[in-house]
């Protein structure tokens, strides 16, 4: 058998797939890089956040103001969670000190809605296995809810229901065109389990005492935002009570987006289904004779 | 070290999936198997998504079987007549499969049914060689030869009409059930995971009597290309390969194959199917109790696939 050519083309493919891994790698390493340097650069509200404490002017009406710590956060290969701060203050603080609690802050942190599917197992001639299932739109793939105390303490029902905060106020609506009419318990019970298992995976978070002053107008709080996060726009809703009423409100938005060897994987495995197919392929042959070729020459 | 993977679209420790292929690697070296059986359930049980499992160890398959395939091609182990008509039947059964797949899927039925296929599957395999390697060790120990094939003897197979001359097995028979394997073996490995050796080879050597010097080889021609289309199809229709996961897996695969393979030559025949068929009875009850046993929670959670 002709094994000196054999062993030419194997060199070959290593070769090939070794510029190929490099290639990947370098723009990975770019990716990386552009992730760790802007977040800081791009944030430029220290500006704001001077005028805040110079304008202290007893009487006048209190506004919220508020940042996140990075507004882009790139998902790469070595993405694995993050965690977000989200810092503000409040115009023309009437509170003496950071302990005081003459406000509340509630910050709502929402990832883009999406439609998801629950399923119910049920015990079928002792097996258990996947019988009902529900669809739902418009629930948020990420929630977060940190509080100077306890939402309920902080804002009214009506407030809450009315703005949709807090997880039984989540406006999941049942997709439409379901397989199975349910039952209102049914529905109910699926919604529930929804809040409960995302709450697991760490995707849905309620934290009473998270957001703190640390002035008498700053304040701030710490979310994690897991590995296992849907990559997209999310909404950062800030707002500021006193005594159960809402005084301001201040939206920032940050963005959740896959960056270099990731974003190009991504986009090739569900933009081009069948030329990723073929790749995958190729790679998967090229390694197996590679490594025949090199494990065979080794054992000589 | 954390890889986040792309399809799978989760954050994976890449010395665990390095170790698993290369442990699964190491038992597919020792037992000559693909050892797809032992891969996908570790891949599910390890939390990737069932389907993507599937999907991508569908590829890991294609890498570790080539090297052995493109050995006896060398060996002049591979009747590819057969092989041919065995893959035609195969790549019609994959489609089927990969189609099934999804719309099981669809259904939130997929989970269950991949492992009601394990627990039948591995439990009637595995039962079968645990008991012919405990009777070949009594039979050894008795001192008797043990016969190998039986041939010469005619079965309804050999009455159905397209006749093909079958040259490297020596055979003239229908290229129906060939091909009828084949597909058996395409479907179950569309939606197992697997090369479907475990099937294939036993269907070889009792059903169309191929002799046993090239049933290894036409075997792994076979799965070669059928979970080439496999990982193809699967990443066209259902977009659940992930390519990083299968490299993590190829890499531990191909080193831990070799020091299998000089592990294996240190047992005996008999010792190591005994070993084997252990094993395969121990994924399958794995499986048989994911099925029985309570869940902890009674309620899962998925993004809607395909329009649900």
């Amino acid at each position: 058998m002709p094994g000196r050519e054999h062993r030419c083309a194997a060199l070959g493919l290593m070769a090939t797939l070794g510029i190929g891994f490099l290639v990947l790698a370098a723009s990975q390493t770019q990716a990386q890089k552009r992730q760790k340097a802007p977040p800081v650069a791009k944030e430029a509200p220290h500006t704001q956040m001077q005028e805040v404490t110079r304008e202290q002017q007893p009487g006048a009406k209190e506004a919220v103001q508020a940042d996140v710590s990075a507004r882009n956060v790139a998902v790469t290969s070595s993405f694995n969670g993050i965690e977000i701060v989200i810092f503000g203050a409040v115009d023309n603080s009437q509170q003496s000190s950071a302990e005081s609690g003459y406000y509340d802050v509630m910050i709502v942190v929402e990832g883009v809605p999406g439609r998801i599917v629950v399923r119910r197992k049920n015990n079928v001639a002792g097996l258990w296995l996947n019988t009902s299932s529900a669809t739902f739109d418009v629930v948020p793939s990420y929630y977060a809810i940190a509080s100077t105390r306890p939402i309920d303490e902080i804002t009214t029902e009506e407030f809450r229901a009315s703005h949709g905060v807090g997880f039984q106020h989540l406006r999941f609506t049942p997709a439409f065109g379901q397989t199975q009419a349910l039952s209102t318990e049914d529905l109910k019970e699926f919604r529930e389990a929804i809040v409960r298992l995302k709450e697991k995976q760490g995707l849905y978070i309620q934290d009473n005492f998270r957001v703190a002053f640390i002035g008498k107008s700053l304040f701030r709080a710490t979310i994690e935002l897991p590995a296992n996060v849907t990559v997209g726009p999310f909404e950062t809703r800030v707002y500021l009570f006193r005594e159960e009423k809402l005084l301001s409100q201040y939206t920032v938005r940050l963005n959740l987006e896959r960056e270099g060897l990731e974003r190009h994987l991504h986009r090739f495995a569900f933009g081009y289904p069948t030329l990723y197919g073929l790749m995958t392929v190729a790679i998967a042959l090229a390694a197996g004779l590679i490594a025949s070729t090199v494990f065979r020459r080794a054992a000589h | 070290m954390h890889f986040y993977l792309p399809v799978a679209e989760m954050s994976a420790n890449i010395l665990i999936f390095l170790a698993m292929g290369g442990a699964v690697g190491f038992l597919s070296g020792l037992f000559g198997v693909g050892g797809g059986f032992l891969m996908t359930p570790l891949l599910i049980f390890s939390g990737i998504p069932p389907a993507v499992a599937v999907g991508t160890e569908s590829a890991q398959i294609t890498a570790s079987s080539v090297s052995g395939a493109f050995a006896q091609w060398r060996r002049r182990n591979i009747d590819f007549a057969m092989g041919t008509v065995l893959l035609a039947g195969g790549i019609v059964g994959s489609v089927l499969g990969v189609q099934l797949v999804g719309s099981l899927r669809r259904l939130g039925v997929f989970d269950f049914f991949v492992a009601a296929c394990y627990v039948t599957f591995l439990g009637v395999i595995g039962t079968l060689m645990l008991i012919e390697s405990v009777n070949t060790m009594r039979k050894m120990r008795g001192g008797t030869s043990v016969s190998s094939r039986r041939s010469g003897q005619h079965m309804w197979i050999h009455g159905l009409p397209l006749k093909l001359r079958f040259q490297r097995s020596k055979l003239y028979i229908s290229a129906i059930p060939p091909f009828l394997i084949g597909m058996f073996v395409g479907l179950l490995a569309a939606i197992m995971g697997v090369g479907g050796g475990f099937i294939m080879v036993p269907a070889m050597i009792y059903l169309l009597r191929v002799p046993t010097n090239v049933v290894v080889g036409t075997s792994l021609f076979q799965i070669v290309f059928l979970t080439a289309a496999t990982t193809a199809l699967h990443a066209s229709q259902n977009q659940t390969v992930d390519v990083a996961l299968a490299v993590l897996l190829m890499a531990g695969g191909v080193v831990g194959a070799q020091f299998g393979a000089v592990a294996g030559e240190r047992l005996k025949a008999e010792q190591l199917r005994f070993l084997l068929a252990a094993l395969v009875l121990m994924v399958g009850l794995r499986f048989a109790w994911q099925l029985i046993a309570p869940p902890a929670d009674l309620y899962s959670i998925g993004a809607a696939v395909g329009g649900a």
